[in-house]
């Protein structure tokens, strides 16, 4: 080869390169629905009130593991939202204005597979529900699955009796101006009394009202009233008090009883530290540890949310930490959530709609997923 | 003004014992309608003037901090179209609603302050205003601010809260 061909050469054999080099053609691709994978503990469902457009809120799934969105469900106009008993189905009870922010209102409870998160049925209620700030209480279902309840405000008082399974209203229970389902048992269903009473009314198998009775006060609505947004405890559900009285409730018997209230604050702190947000605990109940939301306020500071999260041991009510939340740069959290395994993880929900991760037992911030959704205040295990 | 506290937080209690059909909702309703826009007092016309500022002043009704919004909880009407005692045009004022008791540093009186919402479109989204001064749960209903008080509206949809004098409260 003469030495005049070597560039000629050394072309042809880049291009031979090149095109060796070439990649082949992507392949076609088909479309499918994703599907959820097993549900794990770690999961948390993010109420979003979405209260800058309120007939678009939705819960988001998020994964405590992976920080990822496993999905959505839509959930309409100041909902309330249950989960069954086994965790299959999630109950919303909603609201729909028929021309979208507008016209005639449907009231409805709607039921999601929580294997798909597909729409799996409906029932559509007197357009009665109670429609206010997330709550465990709003609609809830009997401990064995058999009834789910849905509270009425007009503003007159009183709560749906609903069968799941067959999708239909079994009847109304008028409340005497008690508020909320409050459920325990398979039939029994406890509403919270401006007196500082409980009315618990009991069913009958077809739903109907079979007795009631009223309580004796065990807090003071004008003095120290309790938050509605009860935790769920191992026999009952804690009530917490605007200035930091935890008020334990057994609902295992026929009766609520009353176990003496303790104090989240020092005599030191009390009427400076206080308990504030729109779900303000959540309970290991294995573990039995209590986290609060907490902040220093005054008088109308309780949905203020806390600037620290702090600890509690509910066999010795000793407090063992604060987690202030200024260390990780985050602001006020209205929403508390732990997971009920092993290994805990402590979800905390901001007022700048960030959602927090932590290890449940030492504190240590995991991660930081910010802007999930738009008012996230409430968060359900599912 | 215990006593007109009183009345009106006697009147709610009834209500909610007594009452189950939304037509007499709407009598009694109508009824508070009335009373709650009867009293436009002067204070109140006052501050339109400052709500034409850029920046709202302590005594504007678009500044949350503004004394009547006490114990308010949603987004400011004057934000919207309206202003603290008028609803934004296309709405609708709810008839039935939630008191609170808040202090004029103006002339030091504590005033009865009904916070009516407006109803009939999806929230204003402006202003939001979040102060609970005395405010009660939803046990407590003519004291709670979490409840849809457009809830006996035709359209029910929540859209923005007014503050509306009702009277001075009495010590």
């Amino acid at each position: 080869m003469r030495a005049a061909h070597l560039p000629y050469a050394a072309l042809c054999l880049a291009l031979v390169t090149r095109a060796l080099a070439v990649p082949p053609p992507l392949p076609a691709e088909h479309m499918r629905v994703e599907p959820l994978p097993p549900r794990s503990p770690h999961w948390v469902y993010v109420y979003d009130e979405a209260f800058y457009n309120e007939i678009d809120a939705r819960v988001h799934l998020f994964d405590g593991d992976s920080y990822r969105r496993l999905g959505q469900i839509g959930i309409g106009f100041l909902p309330s939202v249950a989960i069954s008993p086994d965790g299959a189905t999630t109950a919303v009870a909603t609201t729909y204005f028929a021309r979208g922010s507008r016209g005639a209102r449907t009231d409805v409870v709607e039921f999601t597979d929580n294997a798909t998160l597909a729409n799996s049925g409906e029932i559509v209620l007197p357009s009665k529900r109670a429609e206010t700030t997330p709550t465990l209480f709003g609609v809830a279902y009997s401990a064995d699955g058999h009834f789910l309840y849905a509270s009425y405000v007009t503003p007159a008082a009183s709560f749906g009796v609903l069968d799941p399974a067959h999708k239909t209203v079994l009847g109304e229970i008028d409340t005497a101006g008690c508020v909320l389902v409050i459920p325990s048992g398979p039939n029994r269903v406890s509403s919270i009394c401006e007196s500082g009473r409980l009315l618990t009314v009991a069913l009958d198998a077809q739903g109907h009202e079979s007795s009631r009775a009223m309580s004796e006060a065990f807090f003071n609505a004008d003095q120290d009233p309790v938050f509605v947004q009860g935790i769920p405890t191992t026999k009952g559900y804690a009530f917490l008090s605007f200035l930091g009285e935890v008020h334990e409730v057994d609902f295992s018997g026929a009766q609520p009883a009353f176990a003496p209230p303790w104090s989240l604050v020092s005599a030191a702190e009390k009427e400076h530290w206080r308990p504030g947000a729109e779900q303000v605990g959540a309970i290991h109940r294995a573990l039995g540890r209590l986290y609060v939301p907490m902040h220093q306020g005054g008088e109308g500071t309780h949905k203020d949310g806390g600037t620290e999260i702090w600890v509690f041991d509910l066999a010795s009510h000793r407090r063992l930490a604060r987690w202030p939340m200024q260390a990780h740069k985050l602001s006020r959290v209205l929403a508390v959530q732990v997971s009920q395994d092993g290994a805990p993880l402590l979800f905390a929900a901001t007022n700048h709609a960030d959602l927090a991760v932590f290890d449940a037992l030492t504190g240590e911030l995991r991660h930081v997923e910010q802007h999930l959704g738009q008012t996230p205040w409430m968060l359900f295990n599912p | 003004m215990r006593s007109l506290d009183q009345l009106f937080e006697h009147s709610a209690r009834s209500l909610a014992r007594r009452t189950s059909r939304r037509s007499v909702l709407a009598s009694l309703g109508q009824l508070l309608t009335g009373a709650a826009l009867l009293p436009l007092l002067p204070l109140d016309r006052g501050s339109r003037a400052h709500a034409a500022q850029a920046r709202p002043g302590a005594d504007s009704p678009e500044n949350c901090g503004y004394w009547k919004h006490c114990a308010i909880d949603g987004f400011l009407c004057a934000c919207c179209g309206g202003s603290s005692t008028s609803c934004p045009p296309g709405t609708a004022v709810s008839p039935i609603t939630w008191i609170g008791t808040c202090h004029n540093p103006g002339d030091g009186r504590d005033y009865i302050i009904s916070y009516n919402d407006c109803c009939g479109k999806t929230s204003c989204g402006n202003c939001e205003c979040n102060r609970n001064e005395r405010e009660k749960p939803m046990y407590r209903p003519s004291r709670n601010n979490d409840l849809n008080w457009c809830m006996a509206n035709a359209d029910s949809n929540y859209h923005c809260s007014l503050s509306v004098i009702l009277g001075v409260a009495e010590k």
